[in-house]
C-alpha cells in the first residue's frame, strides 16, 4: 500500500494513468487498426525520439526555464549531419551536429542567465534562428545520404536494428536510465532540483545556478540534435520543414509527463510515456482514417486536459503548486 | 573570553546598489567564540552587512579580513567553504526536495559506484534524521519527507541543525525568531547559545533589542547604513541602547562633541 | 544636453529604445536600397501588414499587462479568416465579420477562463489553444473552398472590412481600411490603458497581482477581459487580413502569434507584466515589417527573414535590458 501511495505521489503518475486510459480506449474503439505490427513499430519509433527531446525538456522545465527552440535545434543538427557528410565523413559530420546543437544550447544557455532574459524571448529567437539558418544553409533542399554513407557502420549503430529492436528506443531507454540517475542520484541532479525549486535558497547554499541553468540548456539541444541524427541514420530521406512543432510536441509531452513549469518538480519517465501518448494519438487517428491535421487538434486538448489533471494531483498529494 | 585577534574584520566598508549609498564606511570586528547582536530598524543595512560577509553582494570599496587573511572574492559558495553558515528567514531550504537532500544542498556527500560519483543517501539520511531528533521536530517526520510538511520553527531547527552539523566557524542568524511561536523562540535562543558556547562566532540579527540582549555578549547598532553603536552588553543596559537607536545616533554625536 | 538627461525620459517612457531602433532602421534602408525601399508603393505596403499584424499585437500586448502571454492569436486569426469567409458569401459580409469577431472573442474567453479558473500557465493553455485551433482550421479547409470572388466584393461592407486604396494621392497607393481600424484601435484602448481605470487594474494586476487583489481588483476578471480583448483584436485582424486577400487557407495566420509577441517584446513591453507600451508595440511591429519589405526589394532569400527576426527578438530583448538598467542608474 505504501508503495502504491507512493507512487501515485509521484511527479509521473499521472501519464501512467494516462497511458492505461489510452490503450484501454484505442483496444476498445480500433482493437484490428492499433494493434498491428506496422503502427506499432512506427509509434515506437516516433515514441523513441520525441522522447528523447521531452527527456531534455523536461530537465529544462524542471530547472523553471523553457526551451522553445528544440524543433529547430533537432532539425538543424539533422540536417548538419546530412550536408557535412560528404566533407567530413560519418563520425566527423556526426561530431560536427552534435556539437553544433550543443553551441545552440549554449548560447541560450548564456543568454538567458548572464543576460537576465526570460527564456521564452531566448529561446523563441532561437527557434526563428536556427531555423531561419537551416533555410539560407541549405537553400531549400537537402541532398540525399549516399548509400555508402547509409552502410556505414556508426549510422546502422545509431538507425538500424539491434535484436529486433530499433536502435532508436534502445538509444533513448538508454539515455532515459542515464539522465534519470543523473537527476535523481548526484550532486548535479540535487542542485538542478534545488534551481528548480527555489533558485534563491540553493543559491545560498552555495548552489552555481548559473552554471546548472547553463549545462541543462546545453544537454536539453543536446539531446535534440542527438534525435535530428538518429532519426536521419534511420531515413535519410528529408525536408528543411524536419522538426517543425517538434517543440510543441516535446513540451506536451514533458506537461503530459508531469513536469511542473512551476519548476522543481518532474519525471523523465512521465516524459517519455508523454511522447508514448503524443505519439500514439498520431498514429490512432491515421488509423482511423482521419486527416492528420486533427492530430495538432488533438495533441492541444490532452495538453490542456493533462496539464490540469496533473495539477490537481499535485495539489492531492500535497504539493503547494 | 573572545580571542584578541578578531575572526572577521571589516574596515571602512561601503556599498553602492545604483545610486543608493547602502553601507556607509562601516567598520567592525567579530572574535570567535563571541555572540553579537546586530540591531537596527528596518532598512538600517544590518541585513546588508551579513550579505556582504556571506558573499552574496560584493562591496564596492573597503575590506574584509577573514582569519587575518583579506577577502578577495565574494560568493555564496566560498563563504560556505570557509565556514560561514548564514541563517536567512525565508531562504535556505527548497520546499520540493526532502529535509535530507536539503541538509547536504551544495555539499552533498558522494560515494563511487563503478567510478561515477552517486550521492551518498545513507550517509545524507543518518545525519538529517540525528538533526530531527536531536532538534525536537516531530516524531512522524522522517529524513525523506519533503520539506513542504514542515512548520516554520522546524523549518529553523533543520537550517541551525546544518550549521551545527558542519563545523562552521560563523554562524550568522538573521531575525532567526521571526514568526515562531514563544516556545520555538525559546527553543532556538537556546541553540544559538549553544552555538556560541562550543566557540563559534555567532552574529544574531534583530530588530528586538531587549530579547538579544540577554543572549549577547555584545551589541552592534546600525542606522541608516551606518553603525552608531559598539558595547558590550554588560557596560549598556538594554534601555539605554534602545535610547541609541531611537534617538538615531544623535545621542553618540551629542556625547562626542 | 548630456545624456544623463535623456534618462529620466527613457524611465519613464519604455518605447524610446524602439523608436531609436525604427529612425536607424529607416535611415539605413533609404541609404542602402536606391530607392527601391523608400517608394511610396513599398511604403504602403508596409503599412497594410502592419495594419493586420499591428491589430494582433496590441492584444497580445494587453495581455502580456497583465502578466500572462497568448500564443494562440494565430490560430485565432486564421479561424476567424475561415469563419468570416464562409460566412460572407454565404449570409452577409457585415454578419459574417461579427461572427468571425465573436468567434476571436469565445476562444480569447475559452484562454481566459482556464487560466483563471484553473490556475494553469498561460503559456501551456495558450499553446494548446493554439494547436486546437490550427487543426480545426487545417481539417476545415481540406475539401472546401474559402474566397469570395472579386466581382462579389463591391459592396460597402467589403470596403469598410479590408477594402484598399484609402488615401489615394499622386503615386502613393493608398492604405488599407485596416490601417483605420488599427488607429482606433489604438486611440481606444490607449485611453482605456492611461484614463480609464480598468488600465490602472489591468497593469496593477501585471505588476503585483497579490497586491492589486489586497486592494480590491478582481485580478481574475481583468486577465479574463485582456484575454477576450486580446482574441476580438486577432479576430478582427483576421477577417481584415481575408477581406483583403478574399481568400485564406489553414495556414493563415502561422507564425504571426511569434511576431506580435516579438513585436511587443521590441516596444519594450515587459513579459513579467505590469509594464507596456502600446505605441511601442506598434512600432515593434513597423519594424518587423520594415525589415521583412527590406529583404524583399534588396532581393535576399527571404529565408533570412527568419534568421534575422530571431536575432531581432534576443538583441532587443538584450538591448532593452541594458537601456533600463543604464536609466535606472542615477
Amino acid at each position: 500500500m505504501t508503495f502504491l501511495r507512493q507512487l501515485a505521489k509521484s511527479a509521473g503518475f499521472g501519464s501512467v494513468v494516462g497511458v492505461g486510459v489510452m490503450l484501454i480506449a484505442f483496444t476498445l474503439i480500433d482493437f484490428s487498426g492499433w494493434w498491428t505490427a506496422r503502427t506499432l513499430s512506427n509509434v515506437i519509433h516516433f515514441t523513441s525520439i520525441l522522447g528523447l527531446i521531452a527527456i531534455g525538456q523536461a530537465l529544462v522545465i524542471i530547472s523553471k526555464e523553457i526551451d522553445l527552440s528544440v524543433g529547430s535545434v533537432y532539425g538543424l543538427a539533422g540536417i548538419a549531419f546530412i550536408t557535412l557528410e560528404p566533407s567530413l565523413g560519418v563520425p566527423g559530420s556526426m561530431a560536427a551536429a552534435l556539437a553544433i546543437a550543443a553551441l545552440c544550447g549554449l548560447a541560450q544557455g548564456i543568454l538567458v542567465v548572464w543576460g537576465g532574459l526570460p527564456s521564452m524571448i531566448v529561446t523563441l529567437g532561437g527557434l526563428f534562428t536556427f531555423r531561419g539558418v537551416i533555410y539560407v544553409w541549405t537553400g531549400g533542399s537537402v541532398r540525399n545520404f549516399s548509400t555508402d554513407a547509409r552502410e556505414h557502420w556508426l549510422t546502422r549503430l545509431f538507425g538500424g536494428e539491434f535484436l529486433g529492436f530499433e536502435n532508436a528506443l534502445l538509444w533513448m531507454l538508454l539515455m532515459l536510465a542515464v539522465l534519470s540517475v543523473v537527476l535523481k542520484l548526484t550532486r548535479f541532479g540535487n542542485h538542478l532540483l534545488a534551481t528548480g525549486g527555489s533558485a534563491e535558497s540553493a543559491e545560498s547554499r552555495g548552489v552555481r545556478i548559473d552554471r546548472v541553468k547553463i549545462a541543462t540548456f546545453v544537454i536539453c539541444s543536446l539531446m535534440a540534435g542527438f534525435a535530428g541524427i538518429i532519426t536521419l541514420a534511420d531515413r535519410p530521406q528529408t525536408h528543411v520543414t524536419i522538426g517543425d512543432l517538434l517543440e510543441l510536441e516535446a513540451i506536451s509531452a514533458a506537461v503530459i509527463g508531469g513536469c511542473l513549469l512551476s519548476g522543481g518538480r518532474g519525471s523523465l519517465i512521465g516524459a517519455v510515456l508523454g511522447a508514448f501518448i503524443v505519439t500514439s494519438f498520431r498514429y490512432e487517428l491515421i488509423a482511423l482514417g482521419a486527416p492528420s491535421s486533427w492530430f495538432i487538434t488533438f495533441v492541444g486538448i490532452v495538453l490542456i486536459v493533462a496539464v490540469i489533471f496533473n495539477q490537481k494531483l499535485a495539489r492531492w498529494a500535497g504539493h503547494n503548486v | 573570553m573572545p580571542d584578541a585577534k578578531p575572526l572577521i574584520q571589516v574596515k571602512n566598508l561601503n556599498l553602492y546598489f545604483g545610486n543608493f549609498h547602502a553601507l556607509k564606511n562601516v567598520s567592525v570586528d567579530f572574535h570567535a567564540g563571541e555572540l553579537v547582536g546586530l540591531v537596527g530598524d528596518n532598512g538600517a543595512g544590518k541585513t546588508t552587512l551579513i550579505r556582504v560577509l556571506c558573499g552574496i553582494h560584493k562591496p564596492t570599496d573597503g575590506e574584509v579580513y577573514f582569519d587575518g587573511k583579506l577577502v578577495k572574492e565574494f560568493h555564496p559558495k566560498l563563504a560556505i567553504d570557509q565556514g560561514i553558515e548564514t541563517i536567512q528567514q525565508s531562504v535556505g531550504l527548497c520546499d520540493n526536495l526532502s529535509i535530507a537532500r536539503n541538509f547536504y544542498l551544495g555539499r552533498e556527500p558522494v560515494r563511487k559506484v563503478l567510478g561515477i560519483p552517486l550521492l551518498d543517501f545513507a550517509k545524507m539520511r543518518g545525519e538529517a534524521t540525528k538533526v530531527i531528533r536531536a532538534f525536537g521536530l516531530r516524531d512522524n517526520v522522517s529524513a525523506d519527507d519533503e520539506v513542504e510538511r514542515l512548520s516554520g520553527g522546524e523549518r529553523q531547527s533543520v537550517k541551525i541543525g546544518r550549521a551545527v552539523e558542519f563545523k562552521n566557524r560563523v554562524v550568522i542568524m538573521d531575525e532567526p525568531t521571526n514568526h515562531l511561536s514563544v516556545r520555538e523562540r525559546e527553543h532556538v535562543n537556546e541553540l544559538a547559545l549553544q552555538l556560541r558556547n562550543q566557540g563559534l562566532l555567532v552574529i544574531y540579527i534583530t530588530h528586538d533589542i531587549f530579547q538579544v540582549h540577554k543572549l549577547a555578549d555584545r551589541i552592534v547598532i546600525m542606522e541608516n547604513g551606518e553603525k552608531i553603536e559598539d558595547a558590550s552588553t554588560d557596560k549598556m543596559s538594554a534601555e539605554a541602547l534602545e535610547e541609541v537607536i531611537r534617538q538615531g545616533g544623535r545621542v553618540v554625536e551629542k556625547m562626542e562633541s | 544636453m548630456s545624456l544623463a538627461a535623456l534618462k529620466p525620459i527613457i524611465r519613464k517612457h519604455s518605447e524610446i529604445g524602439i523608436f531609436l531602433v525604427a529612425v536607424f532602421l529607416v535611415l539605413f534602408f533609404v541609404a542602402t536600397s536606391e530607392g527601391r525601399w523608400n517608394n511610396a508603393y513599398n511604403i504602403s505596403t508596409i503599412l497594410q501588414v502592419t495594419a493586420t499584424l499591428g491589430l494582433m499585437t496590441l492584444g497580445v500586448a494587453l495581455v502580456i499587462g497583465t502578466g500572462e502571454i497568448d500564443i494562440s492569436v494565430g490560430s485565432t486569426f486564421g479561424m476567424a479568416a475561415l469563419i468570416y469567409l464562409f460566412l460572407a458569401v454565404r449570409v452577409d459580409p457585415a454578419m459574417a465579420a461579427f461572427a468571425a469577431v465573436a468567434a476571436g472573442a469565445a476562444i480569447g474567453a475559452f484562454n481566459g477562463l482556464l487560466v483563471t479558473r484553473t490556475g494553469t500557465p498561460s503559456l501551456i493553455v495558450t499553446l494548446g489553444s493554439l494547436m486546437i485551433f490550427r487543426g480545426l482550421a487545417i481539417a476545415l479547409t481540406s475539401g472546401f473552398a474559402f474566397s469570395v470572388p472579386y466581382k462579389d466584393r463591391g459592396a460597402l461592407s467589403y470596403f469598410i472590412l479590408g477594402g484598399d486604396n484609402l488615401f489615394r494621392i499622386g503615386t502613393f497607393p493608398g492604405v488599407n481600411t485596416g490601417f483605420l481600424w488599427l488607429i482606433a484601435g489604438l486611440v481606444i484602448l490607449s485611453i482605456a490603458l492611461k484614463l480609464m481605470p480598468f488600465g490602472n487594474h489591468l497593469l496593477a494586476a501585471g505588476g503585483s497581482a497579490a497586491s492589486a487583489h489586497s486592494r480590491g481588483v478582481r485580478v481574475d476578471r481583468v486577465k479574463l477581459r485582456a484575454f477576450i480583448i486580446c482574441g476580438v483584436l486577432a479576430g478582427l485582424a483576421g477577417v481584415l487580413e481575408a477581406g483583403k486577400l478574399g481568400s485564406a487557407d489553414g495556414s493563415m495566420g502561422r507564425m504571426m502569434e511569434l511576431q506580435a509577441t516579438a513585436s511587443c517584446v521590441l516596444g519594450g513591453c515587459l513579459l513579467a507584466g505590469g509594464r507596456i507600451s502600446l505605441v511601442g508595440a506598434l512600432m515593434g511591429t513597423f519594424v518587423l515589417s520594415s525589415i521583412q519589405s527590406y529583404l524583399v526589394v534588396r532581393a535576399i532569400p527571404p529565408q533570412w527573414f527568419i534568421v534575422l527576426l530571431g536575432l531581432i527578438v534576443v538583441l532587443a530583448a538584450l538591448g532593452d535590458r541594458k537601456l533600463r538598467q543604464w536609466a535606472l542608474k542615477r
